[in-house]
């Protein structure tokens, strides 16, 4: 018998007007199981069968056949699947329950109605295992976004899963994160744990992983042999123009959030036409610099200047953003208030958001939903345009919008800065790359060092 | 010191505080209280925010009692009788009153505050009878989105800020609120969901901290019931008369039983200084 075996699967989320899962058929046995896809193709909707969220959770019109280790999806509670499907959430920071470490690893065992000895035992094995034994007394509000995500994997892997899902589980990471994850993972597999993990990352899953599946349409087939493809980088420019002129610049500033120090005596300047990417683990004052730039946070030291003309900003979380009934009239909005020229129209082209131009952007996948958030600070020409981590969560398609739009800002006189662990946009968009690391922009690599 | 022992302790204080209007037995026990958080309080825990905010509910209460209440002996000054409400004698006994009203509420404060400046949110869950559990454990779930919910509120007004929006009126404010409400309902739905999903509510529950009870959790269980148990004892049979300072003041009446049944409460500070 097959550890997940679907039929003939369907399902509707509730007032949606069509299937978000249209006749999935798929038996899997062992290994790692990678679910590629575009966003809004289906696969967090895929994964969330897998242990019961849906339809217990959520609601919504299924049908068909779901079996996870011979128990019927359809009918056993989540909290009863819970016991052999463990499931690892995209964002790092709503999985934990408890505020320390240990504790928190410990509250599915705490569920379960494990024995505290057993439990103690446990807790070492899944901290070890996932590398973070040396933060077993800390505070979870502590955490890198990493450390985090390794966290809500000890949580899951504690309760010794058959199945364990993960949905979209590097997006946030910094490559030693995703590293570390990773390996984590692998040791899980290798310890007899079936996987299914969804990413848009998927070269990082890829190399490890025993078959490859696509999602799209609803439904799922297997990858090409050699996995999904990876597109070549739309664009790949080398140097700023000559000509060009002081965008924005810091003149050895010290900056922090609360009075902190994060980043000291800084000294980085953009000019007009370029596309800095910064890049450094998570903690390295990525945020803290983009933020600084924007104005909204001031130098504890130091001087900003900027070129006269609207800043566009995109914060990590794009829900920060969306409030309207639907994506058209988030980016009137926008136009509206910065008295802005043009149309959401060419915008919504542009982002590839024509489809779903009158649908609630909260009702979109995350990936679409950061594609939203981006054509909202992107309308309107900014001439500075500061984006935190703008593909979290994209799809290849969304990558190659995003790049497009850089380089017409980059074309039309604006400049951009980006903070991002997204090696592809690098490669596609960025004129020069900026490392940041213990608050110190340390180097400033050209372009094809730096992806190498 | 086990979170149970701590909450005796904590509601033993409290009923004296608010079982007395006699300022000398809420000075105790303010102080009693005082003395555990100072040795006892978490690094952070925020003891200086809370003591500022008792002292602003002190001066409030204080100054309502002396405004509106005209009555007693002892003028201090006069106002003016045309304005409203607090228009004449402000007396001497008015003041008192309203200082040991103030003496009430921060003695009250004071007295169960420790259950969370010395407590870890997660021990007072763990502490509750098993019955409560699980709703203890959802509780504490809540309780850590409360952070989250705060950056991402001023995450929003920054990233709305920047596309322009500007809090000039009412109206101005739905661009922030709704935003911050969504995410915070959508941060609620996601840790529901981990929670479904880590087997919440399948079985009994087991604990992974033990707290451990000591026979000197005993101690001030013990201390501190008794204490409560004998003030009670007196009020009800007139051993620790109360205060009332109108209409002419008078020094509040001494009982040495009730002061001592007070005293029991400074038991779980003994054992930390020493």
């Amino acid at each position: 018998m097959p550890t997940l075996s679907f039929a003939g699967l369907h399902y509707t989320y509730p007032e949606a007007a069509s299937r978000a899962l249209d006749g999935v058929d798929l038996e899997i046995d062992f290994g790692l199981t990678l679910l590629t896809g575009a966003s809004g193709s289906g696969k967090s909707t895929l994964l969330r069968v897998c242990n019961g969220l849906i339809p217990h959770f959520h609601g919504g019109v299924i049908g068909g056949s779901a079996r996870v280790l011979d128990r019927d999806v359809i009918r056993t509670p989540t909290r009863e699947l819970a016991r052999d499907v463990g499931f690892v959430f995209q964002d790092p920071e709503l999985q934990a329950v408890y505020p320390s470490v240990e504790r928190d690893v410990a509250f599915g065992l705490e569920n379960l109605g494990v024995a505290r000895g057993e439990m103690l035992r446990r807790v070492g094995d899944a901290l070890e295992m996932c590398g973070i034994v040396h933060l077993r007394s800390r505070a979870v509000g502590t955490l890198s976004g990493g450390e985090r995500q390794r966290l809500a994997l000890a949580g899951v892997l504690a309760m010794r899963p058959r199945l364990l899902v993960l949905d979209e589980p590097l997006s946030q990471l910094d490559p030693e994160g995703s590293a570390a994850l990773l390996g984590a993972l692998h040791a899980a597999v290798q310890g007899g744990t079936m996987a299914l993990v969804a990413e848009h990352r998927h070269h990082l899953v890829l190399e490890r992983a025993d078959r490859c599946l696509l999602m799209a349409g609803g439904r799922v087939t297997p990858c090409a042999p050699d996995g999904p493809v990876q597109p070549a980088p739309a664009r790949a420019r080398q140097d700023a123009p000559a000509s060009s002129e002081l965008s924005w610049r810091l003149h050895q500033v010290t900056a922090g959030p609360a009075g902190v120090a994060v980043l000291h005596d800084l000294d980085l300047a953009g000019g007009t036409g370029e596309v800095v990417a910064l890049t450094g683990a998570n903690g390295s004052g990525k945020t803290t610099l983009l933020r600084t730039i924007a104005g909204l946070l001031p130098p504890l030291a130091g001087s900003v200047e900027r070129r006269p003309g609207r800043i566009a900003y995109l914060p990590q979380n794009p829900s920060a953003l969306l409030h309207r009934a639907t994506v058209r009239t988030e980016i009137d909005w926008t136009l509206r208030r910065t008295h802005a020229a043009g149309r959401a129209d060419a915008m919504l082209e542009e982002m590839g958001l024509a489809a779903v131009a009158e649908r609630d952007p909260r009702d979109l996948s995350s990936g679409q939903r950061q594609r939203v958030a981006l054509a909202a600070v992107l309308a309107g020409d900014p001439s500075l345009v500061l984006l935190d981590e703008p593909t979290r969560g994209m799809d290849d398609a969304a990558r190659t919008a995003l790049t497009a739009a850089l380089a017409r800002v980059a074309e039309r006189g604006g400049s951009a800065v980006l903070a991002t662990h997204d090696p592809q946009l690098v490669a596609a968009a960025a004129t020069r790359v900026v490392d940041l690391g213990d608050g110190v922009a340390r180097v400033r690599r050209p372009l094809v060092e730096a992806v190498r | 010191m086990s979170t149970r022992s701590l909450a005796a302790w904590s509601a033993s204080g409290l009923v004296i505080a608010l079982s007395t209007n006699n300022p000398v037995y809420r000075v105790v026990v303010l102080l009693c209280a005082l003395n555990l958080l100072l040795a006892r309080g978490r690094r952070g825990s925020g003891t200086r925010i809370l003591l500022v905010g008792i002292g602003i509910a002190c001066l409030i209460a204080t100054l309502l009692t002396l405004l509106l209440s005209h009555t007693g002996q002892h003028v201090l000054v006069r106002l003016p009788a045309g304005i409203p409400a607090i228009g004449g004698p402000l007396t001497l006994e008015a003041l008192a009153f309203g200082l040991a009203t103030g003496l009430g509420i921060a003695a009250a404060l004071l007295a169960v505050a420790p259950l969370t400046l010395v407590s870890q949110p997660h021990e007072l869950v763990d502490a509750l009878p098993s019955p409560l559990a699980r709703t203890g454990a959802a509780l504490g779930a809540a309780l850590n989105l409360i952070p989250g919910t705060l950056r991402s509120a001023a995450e929003i007004r920054e990233a709305q800020r920047m596309r322009g929006w500007r809090a000039r009126r009412v109206a101005d404010w739905p661009a922030v609120a709704v935003p911050v409400v969504l995410t915070a309902i959508e941060g609620s739905m996601t840790l529901a969901e981990a929670m479904e999903s880590r087997a919440y509510g399948t079985s009994a529950r087991t604990h992974f901290s033990i707290q451990r009870w000591a026979p000197y959790d005993t101690l001030v269980s013990v201390t501190a019931l008794l204490g409560v148990a004998g003030f009670l004892a007196l009020v009800a049979t007139g051993g620790a008369p109360g205060w009332f300072p109108f209409p002419a003041l008078s020094a509040p009446a001494i009982s040495v039983p009730a002061l001592l049944c007070c005293a029991l409460l400074v038991v779980p500070s003994l054992r930390v200084w020493h």
